[in-house]
Parts: structure tokens; sequence; C-alpha cells
């Protein structure tokens, strides 16, 4: 008889790994299939058309195909403009949600994510100085999302050693330090805001977290991180499982916690780290993809970090085509619509809490 | 330490190296990007120093900012601007043209009008101003501090867009109106009247504003002229101890502050201002769009500042 790790689900007892595995892989499938959909609907709207307010014109649904296989007159609009930004959609929301659920596992704590933990302000207090300084001018473009990625891993470096004792970690300081760091590097933020006020704008750029830097560049540069990590979390899956039992278990288990964490936390913040540093900051991706996955498809990691990654993506594509249309042609920032959504979505995790844990 | 089996965990680890080392590796690649070449048959200096190379003159100018905006159509290249950002309301003719967003400006809009070339303000995030410039389309900046730098800006927007003669002629008169004031204003033994310009209650204008800049033409002294940076929250303490003989407050679409409003803040009512109700309004676009209009702010501050020269 072989005993399953972290599988929750009481109906899963006595089916034997094969169905399991298939099962997961159906579950897998249905969610790429999902996304490869919303990312052609999303490719569909905007504030030129089909769907979409048309602005400077709206054009049809021909000339949209036409643009897009054909070198039409918006062929560039499709293809440098639309279609980036579909694509790092996608992939900044299945880093934030796979970064969340390996820090929710590391943690042991559902409140845990890059945000939460300092990861996201340090890139933001990064890409701020850079932009700040000008420099831009002086390395290059992507001097700002050079400096963002710094930022965010000495954040996630700081948590580290402020909530460890003799390189062993502690989680309850780690989420603490976490905290502590965030609300330290905010601060900075808003003192850079404050006393810089002709860079107001790009600041504010950089808290509110928008996609409108996305291009093939962009894409080319995150698509190594991302995937890389994603692909990584998924490999120690079993060990993710193992850890969630306790660390003594863990341990007797097989798993090595200490080694676990570290690279998790690494891994996370890389991923978290690439993604802000080209966005700015997106809250609550990485804490409530994770919590709606794990209610669709159980605790196991195997199977719950590719259908976060896969969810975080559709939930970011979608999430960035209201940004972009609702209020055109103004943009609102996509943070903005994530935090509208996190706000009900704790609500709901409190009444359910409230009227009773065991579902 | 024990691992699961030696093999399956050395696996992992090699696996988890090699995926590190080639992100890495995938990371920097972006940096070794080339740019966009361009042919070049115009080239002008920006507000910042940047070289802009454009293949010819301009004719679909998209305007990311409400100033340069004005500056283009007051130098007669209207009829090249294609697109401006939401808050172009001036004059009359930006209004109808398409809108591209504002601060955060929609890529989208932008290309599908094809411009050749973009033209902003300092204000605008400069990344997204880069990501238009990867895309091939140049920007160039207007930054203006000082009513000087508006006249500088009126001729380069005429050099940028073949409107030299008119930008000049244009030039002429604006110059011989702020000399007009700057004679009286700036003349020996004319007193510098202390004042405080509001745009925002306790909000100023600091060293290094424009707000500053016109302040000081037109012969008043700015009690925010040493302050910590350019637009300075001020404490009420601060300007009372000042004691300004004027009080001026900029009036926009979303001020609610009135003349009255003065007399009820705690402790302004010894300042000679607020006693001798020497509190006066001004349309905030004649402070803050940097084009002609400002020179009619300056006419309308050098008159309320010192109405015994201007009768």
């Amino acid at each position: 008889m072989v005993v399953l790790i972290g599988t929750e689900k009481p109906k899963e007892e006595g089916h034997s790994p094969t169905d399991v595995r298939s099962k997961r892989l159906l579950i897998i499938c249905a969610l790429g299939a999902l996304l490869v959909l919303t990312a052609f609907v999303a490719i569909l709207v905007g504030t030129l058309g089909p769907i979409g307010p048309g602005i400077p014109e709206k054009i049809s649904f021909s000339e949209a195909v036409n643009a897009i296989f054909t070198d039409s007159e918006y062929h560039w609009v499709f293809w440098n403009v639309r279609i980036p930004r579909v694509l790092l959609a996608g992939l900044v929301g299945a880093a934030l949600a796979c970064s969340g659920t390996a820090m929710q596992a590391i943690f042991r704590n559902s409140m845990a994510d890059p945000f939460v933990i300092g990861v996201s302000s340090g890139a933001a207090v990064g890409a701020a100085i850079a932009g700040l300084l000008g420099l831009a001018a002086i390395i290059g473009v992507f001097a700002p999302p050079m400096f963002a990625f710094v930022g965010a891993v000495i954040a996630a470096f700081s948590v580290y050693m402020l909530g460890s004792v003799r390189g062993k970690i502690y989680v309850d300081s780690l989420l603490l330090s976490g905290v502590a760091v965030a609300a330290f590097l905010g601060a900075m933020v808003s003192f850079l805001i404050y006393f810089a006020r002709q860079q107001y704008h790009q600041l504010i750029f950089w808290l509110l977290g928008s996609l409108t830097l996305a291009s093939w560049d962009v894409v080319q540069i995150l698509v190594f991180p991302i995937v890389a990590g994603a692909v990584v979390i998924f490999l120690y899956g079993r060990d993710l499982d193992a850890l969630l039992l306790g660390e003594e278990t863990a341990h007797n288990l097989g798993a090595n916690p200490e080694f676990l964490k570290k690279l998790m936390l690494f891994v996370s913040a890389l991923m978290a780290a690439a993604a802000v540093a080209f966005t700015g900051i997106i809250g609550f991706v990485g804490l409530i993809i994770p919590h709606i996955s794990r209610l669709i498809v159980g605790s196991s990691h195997r199977t719950l970090v590719p259908a976060a990654t896969l969810s975080g993506a559709i939930f970011l594509i979608l999430a960035d085509t209201l940004a972009r249309t609702a209020v055109a042609p103004t943009e609102l920032p996509v943070g903005i619509i994530t935090a509208l959504c996190g706000g009900p979505f704790f609500l709901y995790l409190l009444r359910r809490n409230s009227t009773g844990r065991d579902r | 330490m024990a691992s699961k089996s030696g093999s399956a965990f050395d696996w992992k680890v090699w696996m988890v190296i090699a995926i590190v080392a080639s992100s890495v590796v995938g990371f920097s690649a972006g940096y070794v990007l080339g740019g966009v070449q361009k042919k070049v048959t115009l080239s002008i200096v920006d507000d910042y120093g940047r070289t802009v190379e454009l293949h010819g003159i301009p004719q679909r100018i998209v305007s990311v900012a409400p100033s340069p905006t004005e500056i283009l159509f007051a130098v007669g290249a209207g009829s090249q601007v294609v697109g401006v950002d939401n808050y172009s309301d001036y004059p009359a003719e930006a209004r109808s043209l398409p809108q591209i967003g504002s601060y955060t400006l929609n890529m989208e809009v932008i290309m599908s009008l094809k411009p050749d070339l973009i033209v902003s303000s300092d204000l605008v995030p400069r990344a997204q101003l880069d990501q238009l410039e990867a895309q091939g389309v140049p920007y160039f900046i207007f930054a203006t501090r000082t009513m000087e730098d508006v006249i500088k800006d009126l001729r380069l927007a005429g050099s940028l867009t073949g409107h030299s003669l008119e930008a000049e002629s244009l030039v002429a008169g604006l110059q011989a109106r702020i000399n007009a004031v700057t004679n009286k204003t700036l003349a020996a033994g004319v007193e510098k009247v202390r004042t405080y310009i509001e745009y925002y209650p306790l909000w100023t204008y600091g060293p290094g504003s424009f707000g500053n800049d016109m302040i000081r033409l037109a012969g008043g002294a700015n009690i925010a002229s040493n302050a910590s940076n350019e637009y300075p929250e001020l404490t009420p303490e601060f300007i009372i101890a000042q004691n300004p003989q004027i009080i001026v407050y900029t009036v926009g679409p979303m001020t609610t502050t009135t003349a009255s409003d003065f007399a009820d803040r705690s402790g302004w009512s010894i300042t000679f201002a607020v006693s001798h109700d020497k509190i006066y309004s001004i349309d905030d676009n004649l402070v803050s769009r940097y084009g002609p209009r400002v020179v009619d702010g300056l006419e309308q501050l050098a008159e309320i500042i010192h109405p015994e020269l201007f009768t």
C-alpha cells in the first residue's frame, strides 16, 4: 500500500498512483487549454478593437485577423503592443502565483506572498532609485529592472537574515521580518515620492503596477527565470508537501527542510523580482490564486504548483484586459484590479473560516 | 542528513543548478539586444540634452502632456499633431484629437496613430517613452523651469516642426510683453513684495520651480524661495512668521479654496495679507501650462503684486 504524502481529500484514499497522476494531468491540460483560450480572446480585446471602445478607430474581426497574420495596417500594433502584453500578463501572473504557492508552503502560512514578505517592495525601491538617478540614460533602458531585481534580492536576503538564527530559519520570525522589511521599504518609497515630486508619476507607476511596458524584449528576458523557477518549484513538490507536516516530520520523511527553505526562498524571490522589475507591484495574485487552486485541486504540491501557475497566468491576463479597456484610453494600473479582487476574496475566506473549517 | 535515495537527491540538485544557470544566462541575454537604426535628416537637442534625430519634419506628432500641446499649437504646428493626452484641453482644436491616456500612456492607441515623434514634459515616466523609442518612435522632452525656458521651448518647437519663422515672431511678441513687465518690476528701487502663492492649501512653489521664477519676474519675493524642494508643503507657522504681504491662490477644476478661507485659518489673521485683505486668485493654467499663456499669467501676477506700476 503506497502512502501518498500531502493529499488531503478523503476521496483520494485507496486510489492508485496512476489514477492520481492521470487526474493531475487532466487538470493541468484543462487549465493549459483554458490559458490558451484566454490568451487568444485577450489578444482580440483592446482600445483598437475588435472587442473594445475603438480609439482612434474601431476595427472589425476580419481586420484584426488580417493584422495578425498579414502585414496590414495594424500589424505592428498587434505584434508589438498587444501580443507581448498578453504574454507578459501570463508570465507575470504565473510567476506571482507560483512564487506565492512556494512561500505559503515554506512559511506554513497562507498569508505569505512575495508582497507580504517585502520582495515586491524591494524591487519597487530599486526601480525607484534607478529612475530618480536617471540611470536609464547612463546604463541603458534596462537599468530600472536591473535595479529592481537587485532590490528584490536584497530585500529577500534581509528578510532571511533577520528571520534566521545561526543559519536555521524560523518561519514565524521570517514572516514577521518580511512584514517589517515590507513596511520599511514602503516608507522609503513614500519618502522618495514626497521629496522628488518631479518623479511622482514615475514612482506611483511602480507602486500600483502596470503592464504598459510590455515588449518582446521584456518577454524574452522574463521567460527563462519564470519558467525555470516554476519547474524547480514543481520538482520539489513532494518535499513541500512533507514540509507542511512540520519540520521534524519532514526531516524524518527524507526531505531536507533547511536546504528546501533556502532554495524555495531564493527561487520565489527570483521569480517575483523578475516580475516586479518590469511591472511594478502587482499584489494579491500570489495570495489568492494559490488559495483558490487549493480549493479546487487540493494541497498536493505536484498538482497544486502547476495548477496555481496556470491559474495565475489566466487571472492576470483577464485582469490586465480589464485594466486596459475599462476606462480607455486611460489605463488603470492592473494592481488596482487585483486588489479589488483581493478584498472580497478575503472577506469570503473570513466568512468561510468563521462558519466552520471542515469542508 | 538522510535523503530519500542518494541518486534522486543528487539528480534534483544538479537539475536545479542547470536551470538556475540557464535562467541567469537568459536574463542577461536581454542586455545584448540591440537598438533601432534611424536615418537622420534633422537633429535637435531637447531640454534634457538628448539629441533627437528625425527622418524629416514630423507630420504625425503625439503629445503626451498638456504643455507641449500648447507649445506646438502656438507655433502653428497644430495640423501636425495627431494625438494628445487626456489633459490637453487648450487650444480648443486639441480637444477633438484622439486621446492617448495621461502619465500612464496607452501604448496601443499611440502606436495605432503611427507617430513619427512624441513630445513630452518631464513629468511623464521615462520608461514608457524609452519603450516607444525602442519601437522606433523618437521622443523629445520639454523641461520648463523658467520664463526663459518657455521662450527657448517655443523656438525649439519651431525648429522641430518646420515653423521657425512663426515661432520667432511669436517669441518676439512675447518677449516684448515680458520686458514691458520686468522693466517696471525689476527696476532699481522697486520693493520686492513678500508673496505667498498656493496651488493647494499649504502647498507652494519652491526654489527651482516655474512659479518661483514667475514671482521673481513679477517683482515679488517668494516666501518659499529657500524651501527644501520644488513643490514644498509649508507649515502654517512658517507662513505666518514670514508675514506675506500678498497671498495668491491658483484656481483650477479641483480647487475649492475661496478668498475668505484664509481669514478662517487659525492664526493667519495677523498677517499683513489677511488683515489688509490682499488675497487674490489666478487661473491655474496661466501658471502651470508652460506655453504662451504664462505671459498672460505674468502680466496678471505683476498687476496683483505691483498695482501701483500698472494702472
